[in-house]
């Protein structure tokens, strides 16, 4: 990237593992990523569903019950925005770094667009196509560290921007 | 923890044929996608062959992957009975994360239910 980032703001949030507090994370995420990141709105709710998207995945399989998950938001206004979500590594269904790039390889390979399955879409097709960079790293004394990062390209956005005016704001009509 | 309703309606059109308007509304998540989806298998059991559904999301605020799995798979069960499967109304949130997971490529959707109606009846 060429432009030269602001001065990054950091917010680190502990939850317990349980889904139920997830719904304000999700606010907290469109509401961050909306007034503090310079990324459009369509990009704010694209940053929603990865944040849920990592947290369940951390939650389910990552850190057992009654344990924790640790989300960090790191963000660089008009450069980039970035989540890290770590789990203990106390789960039933714990995964290594290296397991879990071996995962998203298997699961991008598996999940095309006629996928008909009940799970296994929320990595390949949600986190890692709406993030730059995805990386799988193994905490210190257990657990999964798993960095999402995008950076914003003005660009890229005003075509979007751009696309939505031509329609109707709330609907699109597509036929298969 | 997250809110969501779900609502059916019967949907009056010609024929043998029965479609359900099926409104969510709220926000479907890991809280409670799996026990709201128990309402909608339900209803295809109950009514068997030869329905369709519209999903009205007007109101559907948020949708998470495990219930874009949930709609794939009523999709399924509906047309492998000869039924068809339309989503009507859906905020541009909504449709954006049915595109990138590829659904729209399987469920059409609408601006409006009328229109909806006139692809699955």
């Amino acid at each position: 990237m060429d432009e030269k980032p602001n001065k990054p703001v950091k917010i680190t949030i502990t939850l317990p593992t349980d889904a139920y507090f997830l719904s304000g994370i999700r606010d907290f995420t469109l509401n961050m990523t909306k007034n503090m990141t310079g990324f459009s709105e369509q990009w704010s709710y694209r940053f929603q569903s990865v944040v849920d998207e990592l947290c369940n995945n951390a939650i389910e399989h990552g850190s057992a019950p009654g344990e924790e998950i640790i989300l960090t938001f790191i963000s660089k206004a008009d450069y980039s925005f970035e989540v890290v979500v770590e789990d203990t590594g106390t789960g039933i269904n714990k995964y290594t770094a290296e397991q879990m790039q071996e995962l998203l390889k298997e699961r991008e390979a598996v999940v095309g667009d006629r996928y008909m399955g009940l799970r296994g879409r929320g990595l390949p097709k949600i986190v890692a196509e709406w993030t730059d960079e995805l990386i799988f790293e193994d905490r210190d004394g257990g657990g999964l560290k798993v960095h999402a990062k995008k950076y914003l390209r003005k660009e890229e956005d005003e075509v979007i921007l751009a696309e939505d005016k031509k329609r109707d704001p709330t609907h699109i009509n597509l036929t298969a | 923890m997250a809110e969501a309703t779900i609502t059916f309606e019967d949907v009056q059109v010609d024929g043998d044929k029965q479609v359900k308007l099926i409104k969510v509304a709220g926000q479907l998540d890991e809280s409670n996608v799996d026990d709201e989806a128990k309402k909608i298998y339900k209803l295809i059991e109950d009514v068997g062959g030869n329905l369709s559904l519209i999903f009205d999301f007007s109101e559907l605020e948020y949708m998470n992957s495990k219930s874009i799995g949930y709609l794939t798979d009523w999709y399924s069960k509906v047309s492998a009975s000869g039924g068809k499967v339309a989503i009507a109304q859906a905020k541009s949130n909504i449709v954006d994360i049915l595109q990138v997971v590829g659904l729209t490529q399987l469920i059409n959707t609408f601006p409006s239910i009328e229109e909806a109606k006139v692809a699955v009846v």
